[in-house]
């Protein structure tokens, strides 16, 4: 029972970070209608980026954190200019194969700017660990609950209380009405691409740093745990984002405890695929996400 | 021939029998990260049926191209009810879901001596028929070729009795297609069943040529390259995501000097095509143009 209650802690501390991921992918697919597979890739850029400035100058966490929302900016900058802007808004099918080929540019550029299988990323400001009740909380866990927890309440204000939350509402709500509602659409949705990158960039500091290193497959990784924790809670919900995140991380942690590694990936995916042809409106039970729409 | 050429040229075939099955989802309007799945099923099904149960070749071909059909219909069957991007996401999860239980899968039986068989993550050695056979490179490369020149004679054939038209249809507008009397569900499935065994017979020629496979050749990337070959080459005729193989493992493989910023190139490359032609180089317009101009 006990170690029921521990992992589930463990998870959750897992799955906040998998929330921001999958609140990224959202906050795209929301006002762009379209899937942007090279998010966790332009995630990655960043956190080389950082761990770079790090190696060179002995950054630290807060400019490797620096340097990861520079890197993670301009290679979303990137994608979004060439695989979304550049492309026909109903040519959905041409921007998610263009991120795709913009994902393999990315991965092979890291690759060959930081040959080594790994590489090393500076560890979060150490915190004491909380024990209560044979209950272990690691202080890397509160850090990225703390972190995750201010991001959100961030995010929140900004799209529920502010003018440019408006109008990135009223863009994922309706395109059309937003055009004719004065709203210009291109500004919003390169803004929304930047907010996108910068939950991300969180996202990726917060594991890069709770790891201590980083890995080309960072990019494959990322977009699989957002996109995974995205279609659990609902596409196109950011309510679902974060439910989605969390259950992802509260099942791969018991998995893992219980069944071991190998187990896990096929819970994971298994869940996934049940999830999606059972409830394909996601945990929070979206009706109308304009997912309905042709892809 | 040398044999250099005779690798690069087979590999281009295989990837074809991939490419082309994603290629007909991406007809009837679906995108399926998963065709690698069928692949897998093809070419483990396959290498099972002449290595530890000791088929013939062909109906060890056969039975991994009917594991792959059945398999991708009763996958389709579900899917194909959701919207696009579930139907994309479910796809993914079904293959890395089979890439997973191939991890653990272990089926070794004693053939003269020798455990053979899947040994989950270590991966299927020992598919040695067409070495025991004795059938040269060259020869398997004419087989391949053969193969896929049969299931392009049958795509052409089918778009001229129509179905690829109706299946066009069906992808470009389901509603209207359904007012048409087509059975939208009927040939989503229908499609992915096709797809299935296009991709589970190139699964099962892979397998034989390259005598061992394991889990880890069946990754999202591989289905996500056979998706962009289509998109690349154009959804205006079959001939497109073959042009789209022959792109990125014909040129590319053979400009040596390039193999360190292949992807850079190749990604670069892709993205201005896509943005000059959302629909590939071969897209319909191309095509119907192509056709006027022929029939003058």
């Amino acid at each position: 029972m006990l170690d029921l209650v521990q992992n589930t802690v463990d998870g959750i501390a897992a799955g906040a970070a998998y929330a921001l991921l999958a609140i990224g992918f959202t906050l795209i697919f929301g006002v762009m209608r379209r899937l942007n597979i090279a998010f966790g890739p332009s995630i990655m850029v960043g956190v080389f980026l950082g761990a770079w400035v790090h190696a060179q100058w002995s950054a630290g966490l807060v400019g490797a954190a620096v340097a990861t929302f520079i890197g993670a900016l301009i290679a979303s900058a990137y994608i979004e200019r060439l695989s979304f802007a550049a492309i026909r808004g109903d040519a959905a099918l041409a921007s998610m194969a263009s991120s795709f080929a913009l994902w393999m540019q990315l991965e092979q550029g890291v690759a060959l700017a930081f040959p080594g299988r790994t590489t090393a990323f500076p560890g979060l400001p150490a915190l004491p660990d909380l024990e209560t009740a044979g209950l272990f909380l690691r202080g890397d866990d509160i850090m990225i609950l703390a972190v995750a927890g201010i991001v959100l309440i961030a995010l929140h204000r900004l799209i529920y209380h502010s003018h440019f939350g408006l109008e990135m509402r009223a863009l994922a709500d309706n395109p059309e009405a937003a055009r004719v509602a004065q709203v210009n659409t291109k500004r919003v949705a390169f803004l929304t691409f930047c907010l996108a990158a910068t939950v991300g960039a969180v996202a990726g500091v917060l594991i890069a740093a709770a790891d201590g290193q980083i890995s080309p497959k960072f990019g494959l990784w990322a977009t699989l745990k957002g996109l995974i924790a995205m279609m659990i809670g609902g596409l196109g919900s950011l309510r679902g984002a974060l439910l989605g995140g969390l259950v992802l991380g509260v099942v791969e942690a018991q998995a893992q405890w219980y069944l071991g590694a190998a187990a896990r990936e096929i819970i994971v995916y298994g869940l996934l695929f049940v999830c999606l042809i059972l409830l394909p409106a996601g945990l929070a039970g979206v009706r109308d996400t304009g997912a309905a729409r042709k892809l | 021939m040398d044999p250099f050429l005779i690798s690069v040229l087979s590999n281009i075939g295989l990837f074809s029998f991939l490419a082309l099955s994603a290629w007909l989802l991406l007809i009837g309007g679906e995108i399926s990260f998963g065709q690698q799945a069928y692949f897998a099923f093809g070419a483990y099904g396959g290498g099972i049926a002449t290595a530890v149960w000791g088929w013939p070749f062909p109906l060890a071909l056969l039975w991994g191209a009917g594991l792959g059909a059945g398999v991708g219909a009763l996958v389709a069957w579900p899917a194909a009810r959701l919207s696009g991007v579930h139907y994309a996401i479910a796809t993914l999860a079904f293959a890395e879901l089979t890439r997973a239980s191939l991890n653990i899968f272990r089926y070794q039986r004693d053939v003269d001596g020798y455990l053979t068989g899947p040994d989950g993550a270590n991966g299927f050695g020992d598919i040695r028929w067409v070495y025991e056979t004795g059938i040269a490179p060259g020869t398997y490369l004419a087989l391949i070729a053969g193969l896929l020149f049969a299931v392009i004679t049958a795509i052409a054939l089918a778009s001229r009795f129509n179905l690829l038209a109706q299946l066009r249809m069906v992808g470009e507008d389901p509603i209207l297609a359904g007012m048409q009397g087509l059975h939208v569900l009927r040939w989503k499935v229908g499609a992915a069943a096709a797809a299935g065994a296009i991709a589970g017979l190139g699964g099962g020629l892979y397998a034989h040529l390259a005598t061992y496979v394991e889990p880890a050749q069946f990754s999202v990337m591989t289905g996500v390259h056979a998706v962009a070959y289509g998109l690349i080459g154009g959804l205006g005729t079959a001939l497109g995501p073959i042009l789209g193989v022959l792109i990125d493992i014909g040129l590319l493989e053979s400009l040596r000097a390039l193999a360190a910023y292949r992807m850079i190139v190749f990604g670069g490359l892709v993205a201005l095509i896509l943005i000059l032609r959302p629909r590939g180089i071969l897209d319909e317009s191309l095509v119907a143009k192509v056709r006027a101009w022929a029939r003058r």
